[in-house]
């Protein structure tokens, strides 16, 4: 749901979002224990089956953007999982562009390590209802920020993009709600099953 | 069950792309995306469709499913590009509900256009219609990080894995009677059975790494692979490399 | 009699949250045996197998396996390539991207070299019927043909035990037989926990039943 097409952002952006995305995937795979690459993998692949379904929201459907989520599991993680979820749909389904790989991670990833933090100050272990709020919160601001991204890096492309970066939030409103409470019930269900997978640590 | 595989490779058969070194595939996607974006005017992206419609058909992509792939464009995207055409200073060359269109926003647009299905057509052609598991070992042979790789290659194995188990899941929930229907129930419930399948997720990635143990794992991975290129991919990369060449000169004239 | 392969002294196991699972339970496994263990969903059965390569660790008892006791991580390694576990379900086993990788990846981690282990993984797929499977994707394999290659991969670390944990279940007919077959024609030793009546019936030669976190007979 954040994915830019090749031949729209302009050249610095480009340079930025790639070196933003390989300092945050050098940072995420460096904290990565080998013994933690099997649950990484097997999570990245929960929300890469989640990413492709269509879930009914008013008259059209949404696909869930889940970096919110990824960021509460896996932390920094959430950086190299997003690269690898983005590179196989980029080159699968042909969703986002190659070059533009590197700026529309950054827009997922550093949203994710965010609503990571912010999920860790919200939460009171042991409490399962709290937990869905924070959850709930921290997956709403994830989004937001996707979409704050997503229109600088257009506005910041061109002058010609600020209109339609201004108007772009509102196509975002349908995927925050509906991922909101998506991301609650299923941290709700984690928190009273499995705390330990909450938390961020990989 | 009959669902058909997540990671299906998109082309309809063995294909002259097929008997090149992964890795040529890959560099060569890289090139042609860089090329593209760098790009300039009408006529070089309009090229590279031209470049990407012969790689397409090199790789034997199914025609159906491929368009509907390079036309689907998400809302944002719709938007900036509906807007370019009064947004971009210019020379009005029309009016659209009072507003004037500039031909600079709608060579913009069109440019945009061009370039995104170029890319677009030409990645699936060259790194789509492979083996997924080829794509990891390529990219570890071209000295991606081992951690990155093997990162990668474990997702793969297990998207169809839970992919399948997502597909259990629904069809119970259905069997209850369960409908997607937008709404507060439909989004909770499609949350719970995530978290269902993030917990047993983890529950799985704990026996496997039982599984690693027991055969000695001691944290390294090794990874196999041993093709090497051979006259096809230098001949593939020379004509590859010409037609890039080609567009950046109708780019500059 | 020489000594037994493995041996469980008065072994005993609880869940973390103090649910006893086994029972001052005593096991042997000797060479040329091959013993079928029986019994309810919950038994313990599959407890006792991952005590015997130290996936888990007892709360009180001995392991006692190829000639010495084990107690910590270190002591298990040599076990691990001894006794070779056979998981229920083989999407567990086989994380590789392609069957060679998954075969070659235990000969490997015991420091053979690449051209040993491709050498060891050609002459075990031939074993087990899958001869110039190597540069198959595994997620793409039928339900029969990841076991037999999860077999595989365990049988390339050239134990002298192994331990099946439901080794025919989910399996067609076909695939079972298969798999029966080349069981029957193995000559290690084997600890066989299933619920299949024939496949023990062709197997076994010894039978132990398990209830309630005890063995009988």
């Amino acid at each position: 749901m954040a994915h830019i097409p090749d031949g729209v952002v302009s050249i610095p952006v480009l340079a930025a979002g790639a070196a933003v995305t390989l300092a945050g995937c050098g940072l995420g795979l460096r904290r990565l224990p080998p013994e933690a690459v099997p649950r990484v993998a097997v999570l990245s692949a929960v929300f890469f089956v989640a990413s492709l379904v269509h879930l009914p929201a008013g008259v059209s459907s949404v696909h869930l953007i889940l970096n919110g989520l990824m960021g509460i599991t896996l932390g920094v993680a959430a950086f190299p999982a997003i690269l690898v979820a983005l590179l196989l749909q980029a080159v699968l389904f042909g969703f986002g562009g190659l070059v533009v790989l590197g700026v529309n991670v950054m827009n997922m990833a550093v949203p994710a390590v965010l609503a990571g933090a912010l999920f860790t100050v919200l939460n009171r272990p042991g409490d399962g209802r709290r937990a869905a709020l924070a959850g709930g919160v921290s997956a709403a601001v994830a989004v937001a920020a996707t979409a704050l991204m997503v229109a600088l890096s257009l506005a910041l492309s061109g002058q010609e993009f600020l209109p339609a970066a201004k108007l772009l939030g509102l196509t975002y409103v349908p995927v925050l709600v509906v991922e909101t409470v998506f991301t609650a019930a299923a941290v709700g269900l984690v928190a009273r099953v499995r705390p330990g997978l909450l938390g961020g640590k990989p | 069950m009959s669902a058909r595989p997540l990671l299906v490779a998109g082309g309809r058969g063995p294909s002259l792309l097929d008997r090149l070194d992964p890795r040529t595939r890959v560099l060569a996607a890289a090139a042609f995306a860089l090329a593209v974006v760098l790009a300039g005017g009408l006529a070089a992206p309009a090229g590279a469709v031209a470049v990407a419609v012969v790689l397409a058909g090199l790789a034997r992509l199914d025609a159906r499913r491929t368009l509907g792939r390079m036309l689907a464009l998400e809302g944002f995207m719709l938007l900036a590009l509906a807007l370019l055409p009064f947004t971009t200073p210019g020379v009005p060359v029309a009016e659209f509900a009072g507003l004037p269109v500039t031909a600079e926003g709608l060579r913009r647009a069109a440019a945009i256009m061009l370039k995104a299905n170029a890319v677009v057509l030409a990645t699936l052609a060259l790194a789509g219609a492979m083996e997924v598991v080829d794509l990891g070992h390529a990219l570890a042979r071209l000295g991606a990080p081992q951690r990155f790789v093997v990162l990668f290659l474990f997702t793969v194995r297990y998207i169809e894995v839970l992919d399948r188990e997502y597909r259990r899941l629904r069809l119970a929930m259905r069997a209850r009677a369960f409908r997607m229907r937008a709404g507060l129930h439909c989004w909770r419930s499609i949350g719970m059975l995530f978290g269902m399948l993030m917990v047993t997720s983890a529950e799985r990635a704990e026996r496997i790494h039982a599984a690693m143990r027991l055969r000695g794992f001691d944290g390294r991975f090794h990874i196999a692979d041993d093709r090497r290129p051979g006259p096809l991919d230098w001949g593939f990369g020379a004509a590859h490399c010409l037609a890039l060449l080609a567009l950046a000169a109708v780019d500059l004239a | 009699m020489s000594d037994p392969l493995i041996r469980l002294d008065g072994v005993s196991f609880a869940h973390e949250d103090g649910r006893p699972v086994l029972d001052s339970v005593d096991f042997t496994l000797a060479a040329g045996e091959r013993v079928a263990l029986t019994g309810p969903n919950g038994a313990g059965k599959t407890t006792l197998l991952h005590l015997m390569v130290g996936l888990l660790r007892p709360a009180a008892g001995r392991v006692v396996a190829f000639g010495g006791e084990r107690r910590v991580e270190r002591d298990f390694h040599e076990v691990r390539a001894k006794a070779g576990l056979l998981f229920q379900d083989s999407d567990d086993q086989l994380f590789c991207p392609t069957v060679a990788e998954d075969v070659a990846f235990g000969p490997l981690n015991l420091g053979r070299s690449r051209a040993e282990a491709a050498a060891i993984v050609a002459a075990t797929l031939g074993r087990v019927g899958l001869a110039g499977f190597e540069g198959r994707i595994t997620h793409r394999l039928s339900g029969g043909e990841k076991r037999l290659v999860a077999l595989a991969a365990v049988l390339a670390m050239d134990p002298l035990a192994l331990l099946l944990d439901e080794p025919s279940n989910g399996l067609d007919d076909d695939a079972r037989a298969r798999l029966l077959d080349i069981l029957d024609a193995l000559p290690q030793a084997m600890v066989i926990v299933s619920h299949d009546r024939d496949f023990l019936d062709r197997l076994a030669t010894r039978r132990v039943r398990m209830a309630q976190g005890r063995l009988i007979g």
